[in-house]
């Protein structure tokens, strides 16, 4: 008897039994029912990129009739070749959490209630055009996230920034991309990494910055792996300050002290100088020397303000400046010993061994953001290594279009989507393609994020409408902004998919479509535009973010600039935006392209993507220079930037009252704060709370067992919470870690909403705490 | 090849231990129901004896109080000898 | 290398300890020596870096054992172990199993057991791939694992335990199932799902992924995810 045949009586059985059921007992259901009647045949796969983190990874949904019911990889899209991880494996169970938000809520007398869609849309466009009236256009704003469609912010910050007038645009990607920004910009004059995954394939040692790939970017991690098998010499060095699943992975784990990656990565340089691994040809052909602003502070202070400026200086003064960074030195100050960082330094020089660095939040979230970006690319340029497959200093991004949506359309309060606020081309690029006057566009940035929850708190901002993001757990020092968002006189609009802390404290709740309910684009960590279609229908009154700006754009009477059929407005958008991208340093791949194919890099020129940007051989843009085929166009020196950037302090660090550092991230299974990973059943079940992790010896010290109750105290706020001891990651002796994605434990009411002044990207990873049982 | 099906009534209150029994017998597959006390059994075995082998310890449940046939199959062209292990 | 057995009481005979004459299966492992970067005496201005193998079931075990098996051993397959077999061993899922085939030297703490059960491949002997253990750091095997044996009970017993956790647990069709274990002393996914003395309908279809706990998480604790807000 065939497979086929014995399935399809075996099916027969079942439904007769189903049919039977319902006869004797009326209104019966079996969950696993629908499930199991599918034969595997009757599945429909489509592509869409992942709905979680920056990796980008691509997936087939399957679908039987409207439902989505499974997911595997897609073998067609070279980030992942087939492979998730458990996160993307059960994506699709995000879309049918029983409390899915599918009605407007209103607040009435104090509570939320449903309403018609039409009677929230009015309230908001007509509580923004009153707020306006009152308080002026920059008492509005909208806050957005990395995780927006590419349509979604590129039509906020048409409304915003050119209809309105005001530069009240931000993204929770200043949480967690804008050092990465602010270092590309300062080192390279143009966003993004100049790399590609291939980097992974290629490279014969891994150095991880601070980077639990293992948990946190688990795909690429798991090609790293691969490649480390398939040849005998490549080697994974796991640099951190915690010891986690990637520490175990690699095959050398250095510790160092918070804040000190500074002084480390300095004496990498130090080191590579004084062995003549400097490669020389690469330096004095492609490289200048700058020096910043030092003392530059950390921003814990409201309306704190800080411009760096860049001062030319010569390799002399380099050479002389790394003096204060001998391993000896640095040995004292960041706890690596100084054959550790010969040894990491002897990795870097070694002129026959492609390096590949990968970083993410633990050298973003720091208050010296900008400069650890900066001493790494140092590293890279001093011996050459960048630009070529194997050889990257690669940024990595945490949601999945935080390059797509917020830096390269410019979601931020001083960014269009070519270029900045306050350059006059830019704007009239800006007015020309958006159809608004060109005095509309305000050529002064307003505020940051952590400014703009200030400004809220202070009242100068009466009105906020936050969309795919959950400042409620995510903003630091959160006791403050919370409260602030609460005041008297404020209006929150809020446009989610579940119910969060943020839409509790909401005046306003539209219901938004999730990624596969509608069609958009992401933009992964290595350029690639990702695009799905809309695969299963919207369930209720939802709509997606793109369209809710627009139905309330147009009750603005910005009918005319927003003129877009319901049906094609995806594609008008996109074919809208790529305009301010027409170049050959950023072109964009077609729409009929990006529905085709399983993600494209840009730039997109000529039919051919770009895998590694500044190197002729490869990136239409550049022209080669000084007699090779590297050109860094992106300064105006055709040079790539080494900086002289010095260590300092944390903004805060453990004293006599406060003896710990508190640390914060993440874990695999949960994806930001849990709001969509919490409600898939086996993710739950997997790691069902938040903890606090404690050294060992620490927690021997006081008398903590696993799993005892712990409070955790800051200057701020103070939070009890279990222990745990040798579970998924070990903190050293005086650090505790506590993972962010339990809203029943908001850990940020005990971060810092310190800074880096240059980036104004908060510092999670380090504060004061004291730690005692509870 | 026999396949048949059958409604599959717990004792009272042990609707979770009768599937967990179920479940851990071999040739065995249940469905049970969200919201009322009754479970669907499909069995598919590979040949008479083991059919013989399954109805016996259907037979010892102790959490099982009836079955209710709603299908069955029996395929005369059984194969005569299977490689392998049914899992 | 060889030690006179006797498998059971159905036939005497020899059994060729692991690396005899087996190319393709040999599996050294290579002690990581190499890359044993020593930080040296001045520790105490040095962070302390905590041993990896005492936090998160021992994960590093499952890397070290990706890294340093050959790709032969782990796309071997073998049709000769069942679960049948693997759970009449064990008391309960997941208590120590005994040993199935006589042994040397009865008497000695520490057995040799590791020879073969440290990295598996093919005993002639017994006809079979010899199953490898999750936790090859522990050496008093005979602490836990003791010689099965046909001798009467002292007195008659009732026992019964949990039934083992069913396969094919996936929560959507086609995804990676759960692990349905505890994984104390059995977090060596690789010792046990993959290669050729894996049992059969548990070994896994992709042995060249390295990285199990990306897809595979455990599914212990009960209950779905409920919101408490005061709002």
């Amino acid at each position: 008897m065939s497979i086929s045949r014995r399935a399809f009586i075996r099916n027969l059985a079942r439904s007769s039994a189903v049919a039977a059921a319902s006869t004797l007992f009326p209104g019966i259901t079996f969950a696993g029912w629908q499930k199991m009647d599918q034969p595997a045949g009757s599945i429909q796969w489509q592509k869409a990129p992942c709905r979680f983190c920056g990796t980008g990874c691509g997936l087939l949904i399957g679908t039987a009739g409207e439902r989505a019911v499974a997911v595997k990889g897609d073998p067609n899209c070279s980030v992942n070749k087939g492979l998730c991880c458990v996160k993307g494996y059960h994506s699709i169970q995000i879309l049918y959490g029983k409390d899915r938000i599918q009605k407007a809520l209103i607040r009435k007398n104090g509570k939320l209630v449903e309403a018609p869609l039409q009677e929230a849309l009015d309230l908001v466009a007509s509580k923004m055009q009153s707020t306006i009236k009152s308080h002026g256009k920059d008492a509005v704003s909208i806050y957005g996230s990395g995780q927006w469609s590419i349509t979604d912010g590129y039509v906020a910050s048409k409304l915003f920034k050119g209809c309105i007038g005001t530069n009240n645009v931000e993204a929770n990607a200043r949480l967690c991309m804008a050092s990465a920004v602010t270092g590309f910009l300062t080192s390279f004059g143009l966003d993004e990494p100049m790399g590609c995954y291939e980097d992974i394939d290629n490279a014969d040692v891994f150095v991880t910055w601070g980077n639990n790939m293992a948990e946190m970017h688990p795909v690429l991690f798991s090609r790293m792996l691969a490649n480390r098998k398939s040849k005998d010499h490549v080697r994974i060095i796991d640099f951190a300050t915690r010891t986690t699943r990637t520490s175990q992975a690699s095959d050398r784990s250095i510790l160092f002290k918070p804040q000190t990656d500074l002084a480390v990565a300095n004496a990498i340089c130090y080191e590579i100088i004084q062995n003549k691994w400097v490669n020389w040809d690469f330096v004095n052909k492609h490289v200048s020397f700058h020096k910043g602003k030092t003392h530059i502070g950390y921003g814990t202070q409201d309306h704190f303000k800080f411009k760096d400026k860049a001062e030319t200086v010569d390799f002399k003064a380099y050479k002389a400046f790394l003096e204060d960074y001998t391993p000896e030195k640095v040995e004292k100050i960041s706890g690596v010993a100084a054959k550790d960082i010969k040894y990491l330094a002897s990795l870097y020089g070694d002129p026959d061994k492609k390096v590949t660095s990968f970083w993410c939040m633990g050298m973003n979230q720091h208050t010296r953001g900008t400069w650890i970006n900066n001493l790494v690319y140092n590293i890279h340029l001093l011996t050459g290594k960048i630009s070529s497959p194997g050889n990257s200093p690669f940024s990595l991004t945490g949601q999945p279009s935080a390059c797509g949506t917020v830096r390269e359309v410019g979601t931020l309060t001083h960014k269009l989507p070519h270029g900045v606020v306050m350059k006059e081309k830019a704007r009239k690029l800006a007015a020309k393609i958006w159809n608004v006057p060109e005095k509309n566009i305000d050529p002064k940035p307003s505020y940051h994020t952590v400014e703009m929850f200030r400004a809220l708190d202070r009242g100068d901002i009466r009105f906020m409408w936050i969309q795919v993001t959950n400042p409620m757990v995510t903003i630091p020092n959160l006791n403050r902004y919370r409260a602030g968002a609460e005041k008297e006189g404020r209006f929150i609009v809020v446009s989610e998919i579940y119910p969060t802390p943020t839409s509790d404290v909401a005046d306003v709740v539209l219901p938004a479509a999730l990624w596969v309910e509608r069609e958009g684009f992401f933009g992964n960590s290595e350029r690639r535009t990702q695009h799905n279609d809309q695969i299963v229908p919207m369930p209720g009154d939802t709509m997606s973010n793109t369209w809710q700006i627009i139905e309330v754009a147009r009750r603005m009477g910005f009918e005319k600039q927003f003129p877009y059929g319901e049906k094609s407005y995806i594609e008008e958008v996109w074919n809208e935006y790529i305009k301010f991208h027409d170049n050959p340093k950023h072109r964009m791949a077609p729409y009929k392209e990006l529905k085709a194919r399983s993600g494209v890099q840009w730039p997109f020129v000529d039919g051919k993507e770009t895998k590694w940007r500044y190197n002729a051989k490869y990136d239409p843009a550049a022209k080669g220079a000084n007699g090779d085929d590297f050109d860094f166009y992106g300064k105006p020196d055709r040079r790539a930037w080494i900086w002289l950037r010095p260590y300092e302090p944390a903004a805060e660090s453990p004293d006599k009252d406060y003896p710990f550092w508190l640390n914060t991230g993440r874990v695999l299974e949960h994806w930001h704060t849990g709001s969509m990973t919490r409600r898939i059943p086996l993710l739950h079940k997997a790691m069902p709370e938040a903890y606090v992790e404690i050294n060992p010896r620490d927690a021997s010290d006081m008398g903590i067992t696993n799993g005892a109750k712990v409070k955790i105290s800051s200057r701020r706020g103070s939070m009890v919470m279990k222990a745990s001891i040798n579970g998924r990651g070990i903190p050293p002796r005086g650090m505790v870690f506590v993972p962010f994605f339990d809203e029943s434990y908001l850990i940020n009411e005990v971060t810092l909403d310190a800074f880096c002044p240059i980036s104004k990207q908060p510092d999670y990873k380090k504060c004061a705490v004291k730690v005692e049982r509870a | 090849m026999p396949v048949f099906s059958y409604l599959a009534y717990p004792i009272s209150g042990a609707k979770e231990q009768l599937r967990n029994e179920l479940e851990a017998l071999a040739h065995c597959e249940v469905l049970p129901s969200d919201n009322a006390e009754v479970l669907v059994l499909v069995t598919d075995t590979p040949d008479e004896a083991e059919e013989k082998k399954l109805k016996k310890q259907l037979g010892q449940l102790t959490s099982l109080q009836s079955l209710g046939m709603t299908f069955g199959h029996v395929d005369d062209e059984w194969p005569a000898k299977r490689s392998g292990h049914e899992h | 290398m060889k030690a006179s057995e006797q498998m059971n009481d159905k036939k005497i005979g020899k059994v060729f300890l692991l690396f005899a004459g087996l190319c393709v299966l040999a599996l050294p492992l290579v002690v990581m020596a190499a890359f044993n970067y020593d930080t040296g005496e001045n520790t105490t201005a040095l962070v302390e870096n905590p041993p990896m193998a005492n936090f998160d079931h021992q994960g590093n075990a499952i890397f070290e054992r990706y890294d340093h098996i050959v790709k032969a051993y782990l796309e071997g397959i073998s049709t000769e172990r069942t679960l049948e077999e693997y759970y009449a061993r064990r008391q309960y899922p997941g208590s120590p199993p005994v040993i199935p085939h006589k042994i040397e030297d009865s008497d000695g703490a520490e057995m040799a057991c590791l020879t073969c059960h440290a990295d598996g491949g093919w005993t002639a002997e017994l006809k079979r791939h010899t199953p490898v253990t999750p936790h090859p750091e522990q050496t008093a095997c005979r602490q836990c694992h003791v010689p099965e044996s046909d001798q009467p009970l002292f007195v008659p017993y009732s026992w019964t335990s949990v039934q083992p956790p069913r396969l094919g647990r996936s929560y959507l069709p086609g995804g990676p199932p759960p692990i349905p274990h505890d994984l104390q002393m059995r977090g060596n996914c690789i010792a046990c799902h993959v290669g050729p003395g894996a049992v059969t309908a548990i070994r896994v279809q992709h042995p060249m992924r390295g990285n199990c706990r990306q897809c595979h998480v455990p599914d212990l604790f009960p209950g779905v995810f409920e919101r408490h807000s005061d709002y």
